[in-house]
C-alpha cells in the first residue's frame, strides 16, 4: 500500500472504474469512519457522512491533484469539512470533553525506530494525549469541533488571549515533539 | 529571514493552520503570507502538523452497510448528481429502520377481469412465497418486453417492473421508512398532466419482511406517465398531503 498505488487507483476511479473505487474504500474506511465517529460522535450520523465522503470522491476524483499532497489526507480532509458542515446541521452542542475514547485501539506508542506512516500518525495520537489537559482541550476544539477561537473563548469562559495562548503552545509543543522525528 | 513586522503574523500561523482564526486575522493572514516566503515556510510546518491530526485518530472497523449501499449507488452515482438537483422527500437517517432489515412491497396494477384477477393474486401469493429466496424479482424480470426501472431514492433501492402489454407492473421497494399506527402507505399513477390517481393502500405486514397488495386501475397504464408513494392518514386521502417516499417515472 502506498501513495503511488492510491493515485494509480484515483486515475482509474476518474474514469468511472468501480472496483478501483472499493478498493479504495476498502484501504481507507477505517480511517475515514474513526474520524467522522470522532467528531460527530454518532455512529449513525458517523456512517453518513463516511457514505458521502465516499461518494465525493466518485463524482469529484478529477480533482484530486497528487502533487497537493496524499489521497489520505484529501480524503480525511473532505470527511472533516463534511463532518463539521453535519455537526453544525444538527445544531450540536460542543462536546467539552478531551477526546479520549476507550474504544481507541492504539495502545502501545510505537518505537523510535520504526518510520512506517502508520507509526507516524500513531505517534501524533500519543503526542496529542500527552499534552495538559487545557491544552488538549483547545487542540479537540479547534480541530475536531471546528470552532474558532473565539467561540473556544466563548465556549470555555476563557479570556481571548488566554485561548490564543494556548492553542498557539499546544501546536508548538506537537511540532516539537512530533515534527522532530 | 524573518521580518520585525512578521511576529505578529507568526503568532496566528498556528491556529490558522488548524482553521481557528477569526476571519478578520485570517483575511490579514493571508494576504502577508502573499509577500512572506518565511511565514509560508512557518505555515508548512504547522499545515503538516494539522494534516498529522486528521490521521492521529485510531482507525475504526466501519459498519457493513456503509459499502453496501455504496456498491448499490455506483452505477447511477453520476445520476445522483441530477436527482440532487430535485430531491424533494427528506433524508431518512439510518437509525429510523433496522439495518439489515428488508422491506419488499410487491404492488400490482392492472385492469383485468376477475379470472384474470384470481390468477394474479395467485400469481402474487406464489411471489410472496418466494420473494424470500430472492427469486420472484428474477421471474418477473424474465418476462418478455418487461421494462425494468430502477428506483432511486435517499435510502430506498427498488425496481418499478413494468409489462405494458399485461397492462401490469410490479414494485419492489426495500428499505421502506417505518410508519405509524396510524399511517398508511398510499400509492399515486400521475397522468401527463401532474394529475394523482389513488391506486391502492398498503401497510407492512408484522413479521413478514414485505408487504404486497394488489391493485386495481380503471385506466390503462399507458394513461399514465409515472408512480409515486406518500404516507397517508390510515384509510387514505384524496390527493396526495403526507410526505413522498419516492416517485418513479415510467
Amino acid at each position: 500500500m502506498t501513495n503511488s498505488d492510491d493515485n494509480a487507483l484515483v486515475a482509474k476511479v476518474a474514469e468511472g472504474d468501480e472496483r478501483a473505487f472499493l478498493a479504495l474504500y476498502d484501504r481507507h474506511a477505517s480511517h475515514v469512519y474513526a474520524l467522522t465517529l470522532r467528531i460527530l460522535r454518532d455512529p449513525m450520523l458517523a456512517e453518513e457522512v463516511t457514505q458521502d465522503t465516499f461518494l465525493k470522491l466518485w463524482n469529484r476524483a478529477r480533482l484530486y491533484l497528487a502533487e497537493r499532497g496524499t489521497l489520505l489526507v484529501w480524503l480525511l480532509t473532505i470527511a472533516r469539512r463534511t463532518a463539521l458542515d453535519r455537526l453544525r446541521l444538527e445544531g450540536r452542542r460542543p462536546n467539552l470533553s478531551d477526546g479520549n475514547d476507550p474504544e481507541d485501539l492504539w495502545q502501545v506508542i510505537p518505537d523510535a525506530g520504526t518510520f512506517s506512516e502508520e507509526s507516524r500518525w500513531r505517534s501524533m495520537y500519543f503526542a496529542v494525549h500527552a499534552l495538559s489537559p487545557e491544552h488538549c482541550q483547545v487542540i479537540e476544539l479547534a480541530y475536531y469541533q471546528g470552532m474558532s477561537q473565539s467561540e473556544i473563548a466563548e465556549t470555555l469562559g476563557w479570556p481571548l488571549g488566554t485561548v490564543k495562548t494556548r492553542l498557539r503552545a499546544a501546536m508548538e509543543q506537537l511540532r516539537r515533539e512530533w515534527g522532530n522525528l | 529571514m524573518a521580518h520585525a513586522q512578521c511576529a505578529s503574523f507568526r503568532e496566528n500561523i498556528p491556529a490558522y493552520a488548524l482553521g481557528a482564526l477569526d476571519a478578520d486575522e485570517a483575511a490579514a493572514l493571508e494576504a502577508h503570507l502573499r509577500t512572506c516566503d518565511s511565514c509560508t515556510a512557518e505555515l508548512a510546518d504547522f499545515r503538516a502538523i494539522s494534516d498529522a491530526l486528521l490521521m492521529a485518530v485510531p482507525p475504526r472497523r466501519p459498519p457493513a452497510a456503509i459499502r453496501q449501499r455504496l456498491q448499490a449507488r455506483l452505477p447511477g452515482a453520476s445520476l445522483s448528481r441530477r436527482q440532487k438537483t430535485r430531491r424533494l422527500w427528506p433524508s431518512w437517517s439510518f437509525g429510523q429502520f433496522a439495518l439489515g432489515m428488508a422491506i419488499v412491497l410487491l404492488v400490482a396494477l392492472n385492469v383485468f377481469s376477475l379470472f384474470q384477477i384470481q390468477a394474479l393474486q395467485r400469481q402474487q401469493a406464489k411471489f410472496a412465497r418466494q420473494i424470500q429466496t430472492g427469486q420472484a424479482a428474477f421471474a418477473m424480470l424474465a418476462y418478455p418486453d418487461t421494462k425494468s426501472i430502477p428506483i432511486g431514492g435517499s435510502n430506498i433501492t427498488g425496481t418499478l417492473l413494468l409489462d405494458q402489454e399485461h397492462n401490469s407492473a410490479v414494485l419492489i421497494a426495500w428499505n421502506l421508512p417505518p410508519i405509524a399506527d396510524n399511517q398508511t402507505y398510499q400509492i399515486w399513477l400521475i397522468d401527463p398532466k401532474g394529475q394523482r390517481t389513488s391506486a391502492g393502500l398498503f401497510r407492512q405486514e408484522p413479521g413478514q419482511p414485505f408487504a404486497s397488495q394488489s391493485i386495481f386501475s380503471t385506466q390503462i397504464i399507458s394513461n399514465f406517465t409515472g408512480l409515486g408513494v406518500t404516507v397517508e392518514p390510515a384509510g387514505g386521502s384524496s390527493q396526495p398531503t403526507g410526505s413522498r417516499i419516492f416517485k418513479v417515472d415510467f
